[in-house]
């Protein structure tokens, strides 16, 4: 946030952040409503578990946080459900 | 953002815990609005409906999309004076009302297999809700 309040070089950096993550979430939000035609709500929403293992896992590479226990335990019953979902 | 000295919490309708379950409920009125427009317009046959874009046919889509901007608004309302790592965990019940949500209204068949998926991904959610929640405030 801090970021923004420098030049308008960086401004432009945040600007383009967040299009980009817009762009990604309307992109999201369109596939989802063709998977929506096809599928049970039912059997898609668990998959939304899926971004949370894939933020902590970035977080783990890019900002270096530590995968404690908690999260790796969590992240494998989250798998696991995601895996017994689909197959139903 | 954390930084801030925490307001005083207003009551009746701007209470940030009546618009943390608002909140929740908008985003599972959306996702079944959302499912209830996909099915009336569902053309599983064409290639395009993959990509979704005819579901803007419907107004129930339309009406979905709304409420998730509601969520939204209301979300980033609760924000300012519930922080993440507390909202974000007690947010994670929309997960078991989605399901039961699609058990109750859609008429849905969920297997026992499903339900055990469900509920383990539940308990995963449940259990990683707080950690990524710190995660997201460093982000």
């Amino acid at each position: 946030m801090e970021n923004t309040q420098k030049s308008g070089f960086r401004n432009l950096r945040f600007i383009s952040r967040v299009v980009g993550g817009i762009a990604l979430m309307t992109i999201s939000f369109f596939l989802t409503l063709g998977l929506l035609q096809r599928f049970d709500l039912s059997y898609l929403y668990p998959f939304q578990g899926l971004s949370v293992i894939i933020i902590s896992l970035m977080a783990a590479v890019m900002l270096k946080e530590k995968l404690t226990l908690q999260l790796t335990i969590g992240a494998l019953l989250i798998s696991a459900g995601i895996v017994l979902v689909s197959l139903s | 953002m954390t930084n801030q000295p925490k307001r005083n919490r207003p009551s009746g309708f701007a209470n940030p815990w009546l618009q943390l379950a608002l909140s929740v409920l908008c985003v599972l009125v959306s996702e079944l609005l959302l499912k209830c427009g996909a099915n009336d317009i569902a053309d599983p046959s064409s290639v395009w409906s993959w990509t979704g874009i005819n579901g803007l046919a419907s107004p129930l889509v339309w009406l979905g999309i709304a409420f998730v901007i509601a969520s939204f608004l209301s979300w980033l309302y609760v924000l300012k004076y519930i922080p993440l790592t507390i909202a974000f965990p007690l947010s994670r019940v929309v997960d078991i009302l989605v399901p039961l949500g699609c058990w109750i209204f859609l008429g849905e068949f969920i297997s026992t297999r499903r339900w055990c998926g469900i509920a383990l991904v539940v308990i995963g959610l449940a259990l990683v809700a707080k950690p990524v929640a710190r995660i997201e405030e460093r982000l």
